[in-house]
């Protein structure tokens, strides 16, 4: 029987509203991209390339906040796949992978091949994650511990820089053109949002999408009525570190240049943070919380020398007990 | 009468503890079954073997003359066993509509990525269900603030989405107030009769028990004590004196 959306009554808001809603979220998205769309027009160079590296920032939180914050993974490596996403990139475009030269050694090869690799080493490690059922705290050792082996790694090894990083990353180009001054980069990094929000948003919309917060509610009760519990984690890790390599990636370009810190236990604690405060089940409230921060760190460390990292600290405990959803995440989420 | 399920001689040890204990059990298809039995007999460990929650430790289970034993459970899952939790196994942040609504995406042939297409039968079976079990007017709430009650009856619209074959309902009564409970019960009956599903019942309440009137087994220390009718069960000196004599 086929129902004319006119016909149906009462229950059917809840259908708008769950899995077809269309959130308020959406006016904000749009109230906000064109304030960032305006943006370069009204500052000078210096707060473009800011808000530039702040919406970098923003794209990794983001994809925190998929595996976090809907698949109910609480990861403490994250920036692993932030990382690797800046070096493979960086190599690719120096021409220091034997074999990557030509075609395969353009801005456009490097963001492919950093995308698809790191999002299939996610596969590899998610496999061993999840079927090997590892769960809360047990999870958040074994990634933290991927972190930290990722960073040594990236310390020790001389041929991709060592404790120094990589230097002279050459802009990212298309057909010719290249993204050199701020504002072509910040147009690029705008653009490289709105796909990954739009990505996102679609992906936790989406059957999936209920499926995963499902999982994330009640394992056992998902895997009752036949879904593969693993399975959903794994492409959901995939494709959380496939953006997570987008801005790394992107980072690499904005500030050519990459070092051990990308892929750390340091930066995968801040992107926790980020995303804790600014509301982990809400996509676009995880972005601002990245800009929040980050603005308030630069702010407060200028401001009060040492003493900003104390100050954080409290802000952070504060915000978390008043806003256990997120400060962003209560008027975010409908 | 086609025989829906068998366990032969299950058994599940937890370290010293025998649990479950040869449980020899066959159920009809269409049947309607209660299991009684004082707390800690293993009941709840009995539907988790059925289930694939745990593996057995020796015995075992044919579904539909398959063997199931050990299978994983979303396998068992899809071959058509549905399962109410004792604890109430809902998705507590999701809404009431959305919960009845993750099992229908099984059924979904298009790509799980893409958006349902809007003019589906699928809300008018979610609809009739959540009329069935009384909560369309609550479609729109977040299932964590339902009464307890209402949970249980969710969880119950969420096993009957998925059309199982065979029903295992844990203490569906759990909780609930005396009238909730006689309507718990009728909707069992309901269900049974209207759609023809076998369903299994743990239940503690004696009440709903006889509310039931189906045929019931007594479990004891992990092993079948007594099998019958209300009456002959009810009349049993032995399972008075297990069981309904200390009864709440
Ligand atoms: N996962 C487990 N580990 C160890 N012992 C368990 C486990 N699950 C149940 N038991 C024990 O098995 C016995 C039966 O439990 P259960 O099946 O939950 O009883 P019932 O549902 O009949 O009240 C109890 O003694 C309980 O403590
Ligand atoms: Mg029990």
């Amino acid at each position: 029987m086929k129902s004319d959306i006119s016909t149906i009554k009462s229950t059917d808001i809840s259908m708008q509203r769950s899995v077809f809603w269309q959130p308020r979220p959406a006016w904000i998205a749009m109230g906000l991209a064109a304030i960032l769309v305006l943006f370069p027009m009204t500052q000078n160079d210096y707060w473009i390339v800011q808000l530039t590296q702040l919406m970098v920032y923003g794209i990794f939180a983001m994809s925190l906040s998929l595996v976090w914050g809907y698949g109910g993974i609480l990861c403490f490596g994250h920036a692993v796949y932030f990382g690797m996403g800046a070096y493979i990139y960086t190599l690719i475009v120096k021409g220091m992978i034997p074999g990557f030269s030509g075609i395969l050694a353009t801005s456009i090869a490097g963001l492919l091949t950093a995308v698809l690799c790191v999002s299939l080493f996610a596969v590899v490690v998610g496999y061993f994650l999840f079927y090997g059922r590892l769960k809360g705290p047990y999870l958040g050792i074994v990634t933290l511990a991927i972190a930290v082996i990722a960073e040594r790694i990236a310390v020790d090894w001389y041929y991709i820089g060592g404790y120094n990083g990589l230097f002279s990353i050459p802009p990212f180009s298309v057909a010719g053109y290249e993204f050199i001054t701020p504002i072509a980069l910040f147009y690029f990094v705008l653009a490289s949002s709105a796909i990954a929000y739009l990505l996102l948003t679609h992906i936790v919309q989406s059957p999936f999408g209920a499926i995963l917060r499902a999982i994330r509610d009640n394992e056992a009760r998902a895997e009752s009525f036949g879904y593969n519990s693993a399975q959903h984690k794994i492409i959901t890790f995939a494709i959380g570190a496939a953006v997570a390599a987008l801005s790394g990636a992107l980072f690499a370009i904005v500030t050519e240049f990459v070092s051990p810190t990308l892929i750390g236990f340091g930066l995968s604690t801040e992107v926790l943070i980020w995303v804790a405060l600014g509301g982990k089940e809400v996509i676009l409230a995880s972005f601002l919380g990245a800009l929040l921060v980050r603005t308030l760190e630069t702010y407060l460390s200028e401001l009060m020398a040492y003493y900003w990292i104390l100050f954080l600290g409290v802000f952070f405990v504060a915000a978390v007990i008043l806003f256990p959803k997120g400060i962003f995440g209560r008027w975010l989420s409908d | 009468m086609t025989i829906i399920l068998k366990t032969e001689r299950l058994t599940k040890k937890f370290g010293g503890l025998t649990a479950v204990d040869h449980v020899n059990m066959t159920l009809s298809k269409g049947e309607l079954r209660c299991i009684i039995g004082p707390n800690g007999c293993g009941k709840s460990t009995l539907f988790n073997l059925i289930t694939g929650t745990y593996k057995p430790t020796s015995g075992r289970i044919a579904f539909k003359s398959k063997d199931i034993t050990g299978k994983p459970v979303h396998i068992i899952g899809r071959m058509g066993i549905g399962r109410k939790f004792q604890v109430p196994g809902i998705f507590n942040q999701l809404t009431v509509y959305d919960n009845i609504r993750v099992p229908f995406f099984r059924d979904q042939r298009r790509s799980l990525f893409l958006k349902p297409r809007k003019d589906s039968d699928i809300h008018q079976k979610i609809t009739a269900l959540l009329q069935k079990i009384n909560l369309d007017d609550k479609a729109c709430l977040p299932a964590i603030h339902l009464a307890h009650g209402e949970k249980q009856w969710l969880e119950i619209g969420m096993v009957l989405a998925r059309r199982p074959q065979l029903m295992l309902l844990d203490e569906p009564t759990a909780g609930m107030t005396a009238a909730e409970t006689r309507k718990t019960a009728q909707l069992i009956r309901n269900i049974s009769r209207e759609e023809k599903m076998t369903i299994l019942v743990i239940e503690h309440d004696i009440g709903f028990v006889r509310e039931i009137a189906s045929r019931i087994t007594v479990l004891y220390k992990g092993a079948v004590f007594k099998e019958g009718s209300y009456e002959t069960i009810q009349s049993d000196e032995a399972v008075r004196k297990i069981y309904l004599g200390k009864s709440r």
